[in-house]
């Protein structure tokens, strides 16, 4: 069996959700940030090393796919990847924001569709899109998927599915 | 009292050793899959200075010491081979551990032929089982 991110096996919903423009509504769905506004973390991010940055290693800006099982590959420099959960210097986990910007960085980063969460330490994920185009941006997060301060995020690439 | 004390002493290490020896390796997940992302096999390196890109599919990375199911930590081999699965994995300058959840490394090699191999270890260092390793890779440095 080939190893898929139990959030990425929703993706192909999504794409449906995204191209009828309900994406709000998606999200409001699944809105974990309601929530975690009143966490008592809020204001005490972790630090996260200066030089550290995240990037999307594949595919690359611009770049046109074929839709279906596309593979992005997750860099991380400066910094280490642990399982969420797990509270160890320097590292942290990551999540990819499907269409969305970046969330707010004082609490945990939502987990719907647009926000794949990739707690298990994963580095790699396949995602199915649909055709269409989409913006795809990494954003680490810490054990408790508040994002790092400063933040560590990748830069948000477009990519085109046909 | 002296009897008592090394008799307590050896019920410890007695202890100690069966917890030791009783340490099972991770099991690796199936299909999991370990490889250098870059540099590719043949590559030639300009003054030998690079990211070594650590690849992994199927598995989780987390730190030496965290003990998560189908998770575990890169270890790259330089100019050596395997070494014994069922045990750590040395610490030297031939085998480079990763243990705070590296992905990517800089790695600094002198002229000449090298060859690079990665292999996975769990929260204590010893390989996975099965193994999880990459094919093992050469890279030429030129001055």
């Amino acid at each position: 069996m080939r190893f898929i991110p139990r959030a990425v096996r929703a993706v192909v919903p999504v794409v449906a959700f995204l191209s009828l423009g309900t994406l709000a509504s998606a999200q409001q769905q699944h809105g974990h940030a309601a929530q975690s506004a009143s966490s008592p973390m809020a204001g005490q991010r972790t630090p996260a090393p200066q030089d550290a940055f995240v990037y999307i290693g594949w595919p690359n800006e611009g770049q046109t796919l074929n839709a279906g099982r596309i593979k992005i590959w997750f860099g991380a420099r400066n910094i280490g990847v642990a399982p969420a959960g797990v509270t160890f210097a320097n590292t942290g986990h990551h999540h990819l924001l499907i269409n969305v910007p970046i969330p707010p960085l004082d609490e945990p980063i939502p987990n719907t569709k647009n926000h794949l969460h990739f707690g298990a330490g994963q580095t790699e994920a396949f995602i199915d899109l649909t055709p269409g185009t989409y913006t795809l941006q990494l954003l680490m997060g810490d054990a408790e998927h508040v994002p790092h301060d400063p933040p560590v995020t990748s830069k948000k690439i477009t990519i085109h599915v046909r | 009292m002296k009897p008592l004390c090394y008799g307590a002493f050896a019920l410890v290490s007695t202890l100690l050793l069966a917890t030791h020896l009783d340490a099972q390796p991770q099991p690796a997940p199936e299909s999991a899959k370990v490889y250098i992302i870059w540099p590719g096999d043949g590559q030639v390196i300009r003054r030998g200075k690079f990211w070594l890109r650590m690849g992994l599919s199927g598995a989780g990375v987390a730190p030496a010491g965290i003990d998560k199911p189908n998770t575990g930590h890169h270890h790259v081999l330089i100019d050596t081979n395997l070494p014994a699965l069922d045990r750590e994995i040395p610490n030297d300058k031939n085998h480079q551990h990763f243990g705070r959840g590296q992905t990517e490394a800089r790695i600094e090699l002198p002229p000449g032929r090298h060859t690079l191999q990665l292999l996975f270890g769990d929260a204590n260092h010893v390989p996975h089982q099965p193994p999880l390793y990459s094919s093992k890779i050469t890279v030429i440095v030129t001055p």
